[in-house]
C-alpha cells in the first residue's frame, strides 16, 4: 500500500510538469456507494446456482439450468455459476472486481414482501422497528454524508435525518428547449425564487436528458443507473445513491429464457454496465450492493416459477471490491439442511456484509454501526471485502 | 365604479382563479363578491353529492378484505396436503394482494379526484371550496394508510363541507366522530385498561395485521393531535399528562361495525360517516379526568364532547385557527394584525368559522398584500382548468390524479396528519418546479387549438396582474402552444 502509493505520488509529480490540470490540481478522490434493492424476491439459486453441489440438479429440478448449450450458467468457481444474462457481472468477476456473496439473507423471517423490505431497508429484524433507513442512518455519521434517491419516492433504506435529495424521470413531456430560455427569462425578469428553482430544475432534467427518451416505467434500469452515475460523479455530488428494480417475484415460468427472470437479470445487468460507463474513472471508488428482500424456494412450484423463501444472493460490485470470489458458508440443499423444508438456508447475514462494506470503504466507525446503523445486537462486520 | 385590480386579488386570492369573463362580473363590488359565497346557503355540488357515502367506502373495503381472506382460505384447502403446492398459493396471494387493490379501488379514488377538482373549477362559490379544501387539510385524513384509504374523500365532504360555514366546535367534534379519523389516527385501537374490554379481553378490538392479539391499552394518536394540530397547536403548552386524559376521554369513540349480511350482501351502504359513529361503553377508560386543569367527570361520550367544545374555546385554538387561515389565503407570514382580529372575531362568535373568515375579508391587509402565494399543485390545477372554462373531466380518467401525483400532491394522500405543507419552501423545489413547468407545457399542447389565444386568455384571466413583461413574451412567442406554456407558467399565473 505504501509503496503503491508513492509511486503513484512521483508519477503524478512528472504528470505535474506537463498536465498540471490532471494532476496534483485534481479533486481528492471519494469512496461512492450504490445500493440497487431487488423488490420482489430475487432467487439467489436462480442467479448464481450452484452447479457444484451434488443435490443442486435434483433439487432445482425444472428450475436448473442445463449444463451446456444455451442458457447453461457462465462459470465461477467451479461450484457457483451466473446465471447467462448476467454478462456483464461475469467480466466484472473476471476482473476481480464482482464479489458474490451467497445464502446471505435478513433477520425477518416471515414472507410478506412489504414487511421484508422494510426490516432490510431499515436494517432490523422486526419490519417496522423505526422509520429511519440504515443508508440515512450511516450517511448521518459520516461529515457532509448526502444521498440520493433515483426514482419516484425516496425509498425506505435513505429516509431519516441525513440529508438526501432525489430525481426521478418525468412522466411528463419536456417543454421544447426554446421555451425553458423564454420562461427563465420572464423569471429572471420578476420572480427570482421561481428563476431559481427552474434553472436548478432544468439542469438536473438535462443532465439526465436521455431519460425522457423511453426508460419504461421500472423494467429498464439503464437509463436510471447512468442517471445515478452522472449525480456521483460530479465532485460536489451525493456520495451514495439508491435503485430499485422491481419483477423479481416469479411464481411463474421462471426458466424460460425470455421469462421474467431473464428479463429482470437482463435489465439489471444492463443497469450495472450503464452506471459503470456513466462513473468513469470514479468507478474504481465505486462499491455497488446489490440486495433483495428475501430468497425463493429452492424447488420449484406448480407453476414453473418459486415461491417466497429465505436465503439469496447478493452481489458486491466496483473496483473497490476484492472481488473475483464467492463468499458462502454454503448450507447444503438436503432436505434437512433447508430452512422449514423448503428454503435455502440463511448462513450469512446481510446486515454484516453491509456493515463490512460501509466500514472498510466508507469509513463508518465501529460504534455508528453497532449503534445507529444495524443496532440489533450481535452485529459482526465482515472484513476484507474491500480492496487493500 | 368597477374595480379590476380588486377583482382579480378576490378571484385569485380567495378562489382559484377566474373563469372567463368573471373578472368583470367581480368588478363591481370584489368585496361582497367574496363576502356573499361566506354566508350564502351552500349547496352540494352535483359531483361530490353523486360519491358514495362513507358506509359504502367501508363496506367495499371490508367486502374486499373478505374476499382475500376467503380466496386465501380457499385456496389453502384445495391445495390439500402438498407443501411445495401450499406455499404456491400462498407467494401468489401476496403477489396479487396489491394489484387486486389497485384494482377495486383505482375507480374509486379517480373518481372521488375528479369530482374535487370539477367541483372546484365549476363553482360558482370558490371560496367556499377553498374553504372546504383548507378544512379538509386541517383534518387530515390520508390514504396513504391502508386501512382508512377509502375513506378521505367522504370525511372531507360529511366534516369539511358540511361544517365550512358553521361553529369550529361542530367540525371538530365531527372529525373525531368519523370513520375516516377514528381509523387514520387509530382511536379505533384505543381501550381503556379500566374499561370492561380492557379487564376482560371481551369486545377489545383485535390488533391489525392478523399477528397481534387483542388490544387493551390506550392510543393516544388521536388526542395527540387533537391538540397538536387540530385545536390549540404544538406549542400552546399543553403536557404529556394533557394527552393521556384526552385520550382516555376519547376511548372508547369508535365505529359502527359493519354487520356481517351487510359485508355479504351487494348493497349499496348509505349511512355518513355522523351515522357509522358509536361510543362503546365497553371500550372507555371509567372515571373523571383533568385536561388543561379542568375536571371532567366521566358522563360517558359527554365527557368527551365536554372536553372537545372547552378545547374549541381556547383562545390558543383562535390564535391557531386564525394564522393558520391567513397564512393560507394571504401570505406566508401574515399580517398580525388580520391574525389578531381573526381571532377576536372567532371568540366573539363561541367559534363561528364564517365570523371568523370574514374578520379577514374586512381586513384591509389582506388586500394589500402582494400577490406572492406560491400556488399549491392542485390550486394550480384547478386554476388552469377554470381560465380554460373546463366544465367536465371524463369519470374515469385519471390525468389530473397523474399529473397531480407527477408535481407531488396526490389528492387525498398527504404525508401525513399535519397535511399538506402551506408555505412556498414546501413547493419551490427544482424538481417541483420542473415538472410544473411540464405540467403547463401539457396543458399547453393538449388545448392550443387555433381558436385559443394565449394574449386575450392573459388579459380576462389576469386583467391588471398581467406584467409587461409576460404580456412581451406572448406576444413574442413562437407558436400558439408557446404561447399557452408562456402564459400557464408565467409567475403571474404561479402565485394568488
Amino acid at each position: 500500500m505504501c509503496l503503491s502509493r508513492r509511486a503513484m505520488l512521483t508519477a503524478a509529480g512528472f504528470a505535474a510538469l506537463s498536465f498540471p490540470s490532471f494532476a496534483f490540481g485534481q479533486t481528492p478522490r471519494r469512496a461512492l456507494f450504490v445500493l440497487i434493492i431487488l423488490r420482489g424476491g430475487m432467487d439467489g439459486l436462480g442467479a448464481a446456482p450452484a452447479i457444484g453441489d451434488p443435490l443442486f440438479a435434483q433439487a432445482r429440478e425444472g428450475l436448473a439450468p442445463p449444463a451446456t448449450g444455451d442458457g447453461a450458467p457462465l462459470l465461477l468457481d467451479g461450484f457457483f455459476g451466473l446465471h447467462p444474462a448476467l454478462l456483464e457481472t461475469h467480466r466484472l468477476y473476471a476482473a476481480r472486481q464482482a464479489l458474490i456473496v451467497h445464502a446471505v439473507g435478513t433477520a425477518y423471517r416471515e414472507r410478506s414482501h412489504f414487511d421484508a423490505q422494510n426490516s432490510l431497508e431499515i436494517g432490523l429484524a422486526t419490519p417496522h422497528g423505526r422509520d429511519t433507513g440504515w443508508l440515512n442512518a450511516a450517511l448521518g455519521a459520516l461529515p457532509g454524508g448526502e444521498g440520493l434517491s433515483v426514482g419516484v419516492a425516496t425509498p425506505l433504506a435513505l429516509r431519516g435525518p441525513a440529508p438526501t435529495s432525489s430525481w426521478s424521470p418525468s412522466v411528463l413531456e419536456a417543454p421544447e428547449e426554446g421555451t425553458v430560455a423564454r420562461l427563465q427569462a420572464l423569471y429572471a425578469a420578476q420572480d427570482p425564487a421561481l428563476a431559481a428553482a427552474l434553472r436548478a430544475g432544468a439542469e438536473t432534467a438535462m443532465t439526465a436528458e436521455d431519460l425522457a427518451m423511453g426508460a419504461g416505467r421500472g423494467r429498464n434500469l439503464a437509463p436510471l443507473a447512468r442517471a445515478a452515475g452522472r449525480f456521483l460523479r460530479d465532485p460536489e455530488g451525493p456520495m451514495a445513491a439508491v435503485l430499485e428494480l422491481g419483477g423479481w417475484d416469479t411464481h411463474a415460468a421462471q426458466a424460460t429464457a425470455l421469462g421474467p427472470f431473464s428479463r429482470a437479470l437482463r435489465s439489471l445487468d444492463g443497469g450495472v454496465l450503464a452506471l459503470r460507463e456513466a462513473l468513469g474513472t470514479a468507478w474504481d471508488d465505486t462499491v455497488v450492493a446489490v440486495v433483495t428482500e428475501f430468497g425463493r424456494t429452492v424447488g420449484m412450484n406448480g407453476a414453473g416459477g418459486s415461491d417466497h423463501g429465505q436465503g439469496s444472493a447478493m452481489f458486491l460490485l466496483g473496483g473497490a471490491v476484492a472481488g473475483g470470489r464467492v463468499l458462502a458458508d454454503w448450507p447444503g440443499l438436503g432436505r434437512s439442511a433447508l430452512a422449514e423444508g423448503r428454503d435455502l438456508a440463511v448462513t450469512t447475514a446481510m446486515n454484516d456484509v453491509l456493515a463490512g462494506v460501509l466500514a472498510d470503504h466508507l469509513n463508518v466507525s465501529s460504534r455508528a454501526l453497532s449503534e445507529a446503523v444495524f443496532p440489533d445486537a450481535g452485529l459482526r462486520p465482515v472484513s476484507g471485502l474491500i480492496r487493500g | 365604479m368597477p374595480d379590476l385590480a380588486l377583482a382579480a386579488i378576490a378571484a385569485h386570492r380567495f378562489g382559484f382563479g377566474p373563469r372567463p369573463g368573471e373578472l368583470s362580473a367581480i368588478a363591481g363590488d370584489p368585496r361582497g363578491w367574496v363576502k356573499a359565497q361566506l354566508r350564502a346557503p351552500a349547496s352540494e355540488p352535483p359531483a361530490i353529492a353523486a360519491l358514495p357515502a362513507a358506509e359504502d367506502d367501508l363496506l367495499a373495503f371490508r367486502r374486499w378484505l373478505a374476499r382475500q381472506r376467503l380466496s386465501a382460505r380457499g385456496e389453502t384447502e384445495m391445495a390439500g396436503a402438498g407443501e411445495q403446492a401450499s406455499a404456491s398459493q400462498e407467494g401468489r396471494q401476496a403477489a396479487s394482494l396489491e394489484q387486486s387493490y389497485v384494482g377495486a379501488f383505482r375507480d374509486r379514488f379517480v373518481r372521488a379526484v375528479n369530482a374535487r377538482i370539477i367541483a372546484a373549477a365549476t363553482s360558482d362559490a370558490p371560496v367556499l371550496e377553498r374553504l372546504v379544501h383548507f378544512w379538509g387539510n386541517h383534518f387530515t385524513v390520508s390514504s396513504l394508510k391502508p386501512a382508512a384509504s377509502v375513506l378521505p374523500p367522504s370525511f372531507e365532504r360529511d366534516v369539511a363541507r358540511a361544517h365550512a360555514q358553521g361553529r369550529f366546535s361542530t367540525m371538530l367534534i365531527a372529525s373525531c366522530r368519523h370513520p375516516g379519523m377514528l381509523i387514520y389516527l387509530d382511536n379505533v385501537l384505543s381501550v381503556g385498561p379500566n374499561s370492561s374490554a380492557g379487564l376482560t379481553g371481551r369486545g377489545a378490538p383485535r390488533a391489525p395485521g392478523g399477528a397481534g392479539g387483542q388490544v387493551r391499552d390506550i392510543n393516544e394518536n388521536l388526542a395527540r393531535e387533537v391538540l397538536e394540530l387540530h385545536t390549540m397547536g404544538v406549542e400552546a403548552g399543553y403536557t404529556q399528562a394533557d394527552v393521556q386524559a384526552l385520550a382516555a376521554i376519547l376511548s372508547g369513540w369508535t365505529v359502527d361495525r359493519p354487520r356481517r349480511r351487510d359485508i355479504l350482501s351487494d348493497q349499496a351502504g348509505e349511512r355518513s360517516g355522523d351515522e357509522l359513529f358509536r361510543f362503546d361503553e365497553a371500550l372507555h377508560e371509567p372515571g373523571p379526568q383533568r385536561l388543561l386543569g379542568e375536571l371532567y367527570p366521566d358522563h360517558g361520550l359527554a365527557q368527551g364532547e365536554a372536553a372537545l367544545l372547552a378545547l374549541s374555546r381556547r383562545p390558543e385554538t383562535a390564535r391557531f385557527l386564525a394564522f393558520k387561515l391567513a397564512r393560507h389565503f394571504v401570505s406566508d407570514a401574515p399580517p398580525a394584525a388580520v391574525i389578531a382580529r381573526m381571532a377576536q372575531a372567532y371568540l366573539d362568535s363561541d367559534g363561528d368559522l364564517t365570523s371568523t373568515v370574514e374578520a379577514m375579508v374586512d381586513s384591509p391587509e389582506a388586500w394589500e398584500a402582494p400577490l406572492v402565494k406560491f400556488r399549491r399543485p392542485e390550486d394550480y390545477l384547478i386554476a388552469l382548468l377554470r381560465s380554460l372554462n373546463i366544465q367536465a373531466l371524463p369519470e374515469s380518467t385519471a390525468w389530473a390524479t397523474t399529473a397531480l401525483a407527477s408535481m407531488g400532491q396526490r389528492p387525498f394522500s398527504a404525508p401525513g396528519p399535519d397535511g399538506w405543507d402551506d408555505t412556498e419552501a414546501g413547493w419551490i423545489g427544482a424538481d417541483q418546479v420542473w415538472k410544473r413547468v411540464e405540467f403547463a407545457s401539457e396543458m399547453a399542447e393538449r388545448f392550443a387549438g387555433a381558436d385559443l389565444r394565449a394574449s386575450a386568455l392573459a388579459e380576462a384571466w389576469l386583467g391588471p396582474l398581467l406584467s409587461a413583461a409576460t404580456r412581451r413574451a406572448l406576444q413574442q412567442a413562437e407558436s400558439p402552444a408557446q404561447a399557452l406554456t408562456l402564459l400557464f407558467a408565467a409567475p403571474e399565473m404561479q402565485r394568488r
